[in-house]
């Protein structure tokens, strides 16, 4: 079927405990969300058939929309007058989603491409395996056997490269002769992404204890990755070989029109498209239970290409990991946004009880305030990680000039340059949930600190994984959707860089709002200030004070077209690099509610 | 009988004003400004009919009058040396033009000595006591773990990515250890590098190559590759050959060098020594190799050339505390992080002497030169 002949999409995204199913329609010229409904996931016993649960969620969208799409087990497609859809797709996480291994040679190197590799398709990395990783042969032998991952990534040597240190890899995975985590008949996948020259002795090897596939290298050279192969090749053993053995799986692939993606292999799809056709950089975020996912598109900057990253906090989630928040953030770091004050006992009782309790949510306004101040500080290390992962290729050769001989920049650097970010989407039940959006918005800037004008948005119903799999098919229609249903503008911040003393003007700031009305306000350092206007376009004149910057270089003024959103413009004048917090508690807590109030955070 | 008395004093009050007849005399004093002692400072009263003065000395050892040198005027005094802790005595001889001793005297036995306490080096007394003081508190810092904070070097960093970069390409690393004898610090400097790149290549099981251009050097540097390979424990990957003598001239060493060069075509070049006009011929083969160069010296007319064609340069100090950064000894880092503290401060008090001195007041001068 042509895409424009395309009326209706049904997508569902199996996660581990819910099942969510959205309905897609073509209204007039465009497409957009009519429906939603979810069930609980059927993947377990006494169900262990995955389909019962999509089928419970379908027939709720159903009875929801007032129209047939099932007609007994199965979903009508192609659509037929009101009945059935013209194609059905679907991603998944249940089960653990996809968990892989992955090996180089260099840690730095060919391992970190091949992780980026593997993280970019979806996966979860169990273990990063290198020449260079300080672990004897018997320990990476037993480190595989104790895993047991679903895939395993191996690369290793820049074409013409090293074939000693990959075929050594290769042999501590035969001796290891590892075990896939599902379907005990089957062999493990491997897919092979390393040196050409060594792909004979690399078959040699495995071929006969796993089910070995080759793909060109990852890193032909040291200067370029190319990580598509690998990635679809990780696509399709995850298809074929992990969820073959899912139960339930072979019958919902058998109803799917596009391949079945991994759940964060899709969110980081749609990113990626959206991303290119704005032609702007992104950074996504999921704070879930367990762990936080971090997206981004950040162009390179010495080749202006836009270059995704996805990174996986596995131990930084707002239930069952959030102790590991507490251990990682530090008790002194979670108390400093938290604007009254509190007994360090009773607030480790309660970040424990939530560990142990993780389906409860906060029950009075203070429960709530403490749990977002943990949400800040496990979005923020969530971002720390990403942007140490999220960098430059190393190894590279620099070309220098004389004016370099003071400033020599290294390679490796990150990616993230949060001056250059335009949009922001968090995600998540702590962030699309919340009492009100003004809190969401106020959690994404304390945490990711944006720097000089950045967009606000938050995914309302968690719909990028369904929109990331249709925009494989539809793109079009995806990122309609994606523009016009899936996101919720809450609108825009505007955060100078640089520090004055407090109190002092620290920038002025212009705008032409929608309504007419004009406002034009010098605001002093600390301060924040909220403009409520709706998400249409604001001209705004910007005029920073000496040595701060907004985007335009220090001390330069800068005009622009911004938007408005479900909480307006944000003008946070507290400073960057450093974002200082009062060190005082007394201080610190005045200034938090001083900054609450001032973008109606907690206000009805 | 009071007109007899007015004559009296007007007498003795006209012989006062009147010059005292000027005998021949002589006073020998120590110099007290000088704290090595060693000096005296010799003062003597002219008479009218000389036409020189010879001087003389003879100390407690001596069985005659020395010859000093002579003088045809004493209007000023006469700084001599002399031994510490001897009596001398000093004799002045006035003599006319026709070479008669006119009149003569000698002086008393005068001792000198050393002061037990420099006044006049307070300052660098001072200084000294600062300059020490934190250093060995900052290396008494590092030693309680307590994070340092050095600047971060591009250059540093890319070590181990240079080493990496050979590892992935299956090539060999090429470090070159100067051109110099280890009489040179930057030699020296080089060779204690090479020990931390050897390790590296030792973990990283890279191939390591080390040319030298002096037999010393090739020792030192066996020895330092060695005990590295030892201390990663790859004893099994380390060879002697890797550390190779080629010649002691300056252009055939580089001629060699960039033969290995163009033959083995390394990924990682490391030049990190003395170097003079050979260096830009080394750097561009690397270059023309594609091979990470990271170069490091500290002479100031090989800099331009490195920066140029190398991917890193150590310039100068960079170059020297290299060692601490790739070690991180802790007595190293804090010493580094002691020296840049008292550097920062003569900086300071430089500029703030240049300000004083340019606005017309002396006084912070005058401080240093107590």
């Amino acid at each position: 079927m042509k895409p424009d002949e395309i009326r209706s999409i049904l997508a569902t995204d199996c996660g581990s405990t819910t099942t969510k199913a959205i309905l897609i329609e073509k209204q007039g010229d465009e497409y957009r969300l009519v429906t939603r409904g979810e069930a609980p996931t059927t993947v377990e016993a006494p169900f262990e058939d995955v389909t019962k649960g999509v089928l419970n969620a379908v027939k709720e969208v159903e009875e929801l929309r007032g129209r047939t799409l099932l007609k007994g087990d199965t979903i009508i497609s192609p659509q037929k007058g009101d009945s059935g859809v013209d194609i059905y797709i679907s991603t998944s996480s249940a089960g653990g989603g996809l968990q892989m291994m992955v090996a180089g040679v260099v840690k730095a190197m060919s391992a970190e491409s091949a992780e980026r590799a593997a993280l970019g398709a979806g996966a979860i990395v169990m273990d990063v395996m290198a020449s260079n990783d300080g672990r004897m042969p018997h320990e990476k032998i037993s480190r595989i056997r104790h895993l047991r991952p679903d895939m395993i990534l191996l690369s290793g040597g820049v074409d013409g490269g090293t074939i000693s240190h990959v075929v050594e890899m290769a042999e501590l995975l035969r001796a290891a002769n590892p075990k896939p985590r599902l379907g005990i008949n089957y062999r493990l996948p491997v897919i092979y992404a390393g040196n050409k020259n060594a792909a004979s002795e690399i078959e040699k090897n495995l071929e006969d204890v796993t089910d070995l596939s080759v793909v060109p290298n990852l890193r032909p050279v040291l200067e370029k990755e190319n990580l598509g192969p690998a990635r679809d090749k990780i696509h399709d053993l995850f298809m074929e070989h992990v969820m073959a053995q899912a139960p339930g799986y072979k019958q919902l692939m058998a109803m799917t029109h596009a391949p079945i993606m991994p759940t964060p292999g899709a969110v980081g799809s749609i990113i990626q498209v959206i991303a290119r056709n704005e032609k702007i950089s992104v950074v996504g975020v999921d704070i879930g239970g367990a762990t936080t996912d971090v997206f981004s598109v950040f162009n390179d900057p010495d080749s202006q290409e836009p270059v995704f990253n996805r990174t996986v906090s596995a131990n930084l989630g707002m239930s069952y990991s959030i102790s590991n928040v507490l251990a990682e953030a530090k008790l002194e770091n979670i108390l400093r946004w938290v604007p009254f004050e509190i007994n360090e006992t009773d607030l480790r009782n309660r970040i424990g009880n939530k560990m142990i309790r993780p389906t409860t949510i906060p029950q009075s306004l203070e429960e709530l305030k403490i749990e977002q101040a943990i949400a800040r500080e496990a979005l923020r290390l969530s971002f720390v990680q990403h942007k140490s992962f999220a960098v430059g290729l190393k190894g590279v050769q620099k070309e220098r000039t004389i004016s370099d001989t003071f400033d020599q920049s290294s390679t490796g650097e990150t990616l993230v340059n949060m001056m250059d970010l335009d949009l922001l989407v968090g995600s998540g039940g702590v962030l699309s949930h919340a009492p009100r959006r003004h809190q969401s918005a106020k959690m994404m800037i304390d945490a990711f600190l944006p720097e000089g004008i950045t967009q606000l948005a938050v995914d309302s119903i968690f719909m990028m994984p369904q929109l990331g799999v249709l925009a494989s098919v539809h793109e079009k229609a995806a990122t309609e959707v994606f523009n016009k249903d899936c996101l919720l503008r809450l609108g825009t911040c505007i955060a100078p860089v640089g520090n004055v003393k407090p109190g002092k003007d620290f920038v002025t700031v212009n705008l032409d709002l929608p309504n007419g009305e004009k406002f034009n306000r010098t605001v002093s350092y600390g301060e924040m200030i909220l403009v409520e206007t709706p998400y249409a376009p604001v001209e705004a004149e910007i005029i920073p004070v000496r040595g701060v910057d907004v985007g335009g270089g220090a001390g330069q003024a800068v005009k622009t077209k911004i938007y408005g959103g479900l909480v307006g413009i944000i003008i946070d004048a507290r400073g960057r690099n450093p974002f200082i917090l009062p060190k005082n508690p007394g201080e610190r807590v005045e200034k938090l509610s001083a900054w609450s109030a001032a973008v109606k955070e907690f206000e009805s | 009988m009071e007109k007899k008395g007015v004559i009296l004093i007007l007498i003795f009050l006209m012989a006062l004003a009147l010059p005292l007849r000027a005998g021949l005399t002589l006073n020998v004093t120590p110099d007290r400004d000088e704290p090595e002692g060693r000096k005296v400072i010799l003062t003597a009263g002219e008479i009218e009919q000389a036409f020189r003065y010879d001087l003389f000395k003879k100390s407690v050892q001596d069985k005659d009058w020395i010859f000093v040198l002579g003088l045809t005027h004493l209007d000023k005094p006469v700084i001599l040396d002399v031994e510490n802790d001897t009596p001398v005595q000093f004799r002045i001889v006035a003599v006319d033009r026709n070479e008669e001793t006119i009149e003569e005297v000698v002086s008393d036995p005068v001792v000198t000595q050393a002061m037990w306490f420099n006044t006049k080096r307070i300052v660098r007394f001072i200084s000294m006591i600062l300059v020490s003081g934190i250093i060995l508190f900052y290396i008494r810092k590092a030693r309680k773990m307590q994070s340092i904070y050095l600047r971060p070097i591009a250059g540093l960093k890319a070590f181990e990515e240079a080493v990496g970069r050979a590892t992935e390409m299956g090539k060999s690393v090429l470090y070159v250890p100067g051109i110099m004898d280890l009489d040179q610090v930057e030699t020296i400097s080089g060779v204690i590098i090479l020990g931390h790149v050897a390790k590296m290549t030792a973990r990283y099981e890279a191939s390591l190559n080390v040319p030298v251009s002096r037999s010393l050097v090739m020792e030192a540097a066996r020895e330092i590759v060695n005990e590295s390979y030892l201390s990663e424990g790859r004893p099994d990957l380390f060879n002697p050959d890797m550390v190779h003598y080629y010649t002691d001239d300056q252009f055939a060493f580089a001629a060699a060098v960039d033969g290995i060069m163009l033959r083995e075509k390394p990924a990682a070049v490391f030049l990190q020594g003395k170097f003079y006009a050979e260096s830009l011929i080394l750097a561009e083969t690397g270059n023309s190799i594609g091979a990470i160069q990271i170069a490091g010296t500290g002479s100031p007319s090989q800099i331009p050339f490195f920066v140029t064609a190398c991917d890193y340069t150590l310039i100068g100090e960079e170059f020297f505390a290299a060692s601490a950064y790739l070690g991180q000894d802790p007595k190293l880092l804090g010493s580094i992080k002691g020296q840049d503290i008292v550097k920062g401060a003569i900086m300071v008090t430089i500029l703030v002497g240049v300000v004083f001195e340019s606005l017309g007041f002396s006084f912070f001068k005058a401080i240093f030169n107590l």
